[in-house]
């Protein structure tokens, strides 16, 4: 690094975290489309959130505007919601063990 | 002793109202000025106690880091190298700790360790079932958990 | 010397997200995978926080930064978690490489009971 300056590089470091990013992005595309279970997908998603924080704070970085921070947080606590709502559909798939909702159902399916 | 750590931050918080900028920096240096002056009251208010649990806090912290960076070295290891031979495992983990607060911490170090991942409790709070992804020898690694973390959290929350 | 530490954590954990995305398409099935997602993926988040933390100085935003940090480190090991167990009790085989199985056997009902290991139902 003797013939670059610090500015320098840290442009240049924007440019390959924001093409490793991207790079990763495809690649857990490419797992959300093979599956081959749906805990593969959902898993892939959460993947996809957490890159989508990084792909965030770059851009953050690039652009010196701190108000994107915020909205990588807000993403994160949405993908962790979204991650435990999969993981309990995964779990029942359509039973719901709840008696009131249950009943509800069958009141439903009597009507 | 969490007290005494409100204190601590309370008084970081008065050395930045008195030089009046909240900046981290200053932040920071007046919670190690704070600090120091509880250390020196120790005689009196018996803040020893509180120090003595402040490191092994802050030991079980840095511990934790360094694991989470070894167990993506590993993962990375065995990611990008050419040879898929892989010997995952469930491994049942039987438990010496018992409160759900500490259980939990143990779990959630556990995933972030490298190559284990702690999948479910039982009903009766016994046994930890750890999914690994790479273990020769199972015996082994209930020894380290066991004498690592789980020793480590009874010292530090106990 | 700020914007030199910045660039070389920004590359590093761009990286660690990378070996997440390659793991999650190399291991060969679920739970192999979660270990690279869970680890790598939190830590590459982790490390951006950390790099913005530093990057902006200003403890408003430094703050928020390390607390999003923090929050990262609870909660992905609880989905991690959560989704192992919904998966192996939906029935998710595990790979046919898999050496020991100590929890076969061990959840009693589809609602994910679990018996210990010393009491075998």
């Amino acid at each position: 690094m003797t013939d670059m300056s610090a500015d320098e590089f840290y442009q240049l470091a924007i440019y390959i975290s924001f093409g490793l990013s991207i790079l990763a992005f495809l690649l857990t595309i490419l797992r959300l489309v093979l599956g081959p279970t749906l805990p593969d997908r959902i898993l892939s998603l959460d993947l996809l959130v957490t890159l989508g924080i990084g792909f965030i704070v770059i851009f953050t970085l690039a652009t010196g505007y701190y108000a994107y921070l915020d909205m990588a947080i807000a993403l994160g606590l949405v993908g962790f919601l979204a991650t435990i709502a999969f993981a309990r559909f995964v779990m029942h798939q359509g039973e719901t063990n709840d008696p009131l909702i249950d009943d509800g159902l069958e009141q439903v399916d009597k009507d | 002793m969490s007290n005494l750590f409100l204190i601590n931050v309370l008084m970081a918080v008065a050395w930045c109202a008195v030089l009046g900028s909240f900046t981290l920096m200053n932040l920071l240096f007046g919670f190690a000025v704070s600090s120091g002056a509880l250390w020196l009251t120790r005689e009196q208010y018996r803040t020893s106690k509180y120090f003595h649990r402040f490191w092994l806090v802050l030991g079980l912290v840095l511990l934790f880091l360094k694991e989470l960076v070894l167990s993506v070295v590993r993962v990375a290891w065995l990611v990008i190298r050419p040879s898929r031979s892989l010997n995952p495992s469930f491994v049942s983990f039987p438990l010496t700790v018992t409160k759900a607060h500490e259980i939990t911490l143990l779990a959630n170090l556990i995933t972030l360790t490298p190559g284990t991942l702690s999948v479910d409790v039982s009903d009766d709070n016994k046994t930890l079932y750890i999914h690994c992804i790479d273990v020769d020898d199972v015996d082994a690694l209930r020894r380290d958990i066991a004498e690592g973390f789980e020793r480590k959290i009874m010292e530090a929350l106990r | 010397m700020i914007s030199v530490i910045t660039g070389v954590l920004l590359i590093t954990a761009a990286v660690v997200n990378l070996i997440a995305a390659i793991g999650i398409l190399r291991f060969p099935d679920l739970y192999t995978r979660m270990h690279a997602a869970s680890k790598a993926g939190t830590l590459g988040a982790g490390l951006m926080l950390v790099t913005i933390a530093i990057h902006s100085g200003e403890i408003e935003i430094a703050s928020r930064a390390l607390a999003g940090a923090a929050f990262f480190l609870l909660t992905a090991p609880i989905s991690a978690h959560l989704l192992a167990r919904a998966a192996y009790v939906a029935g998710i085989e595990p790979w046919e490489g898999t050496k020991v199985d100590h929890l076969k056997g061990h959840y009693t009902d589809k609602q994910g009971h679990l018996s210990s290991d010393d009491e075998k139902s």
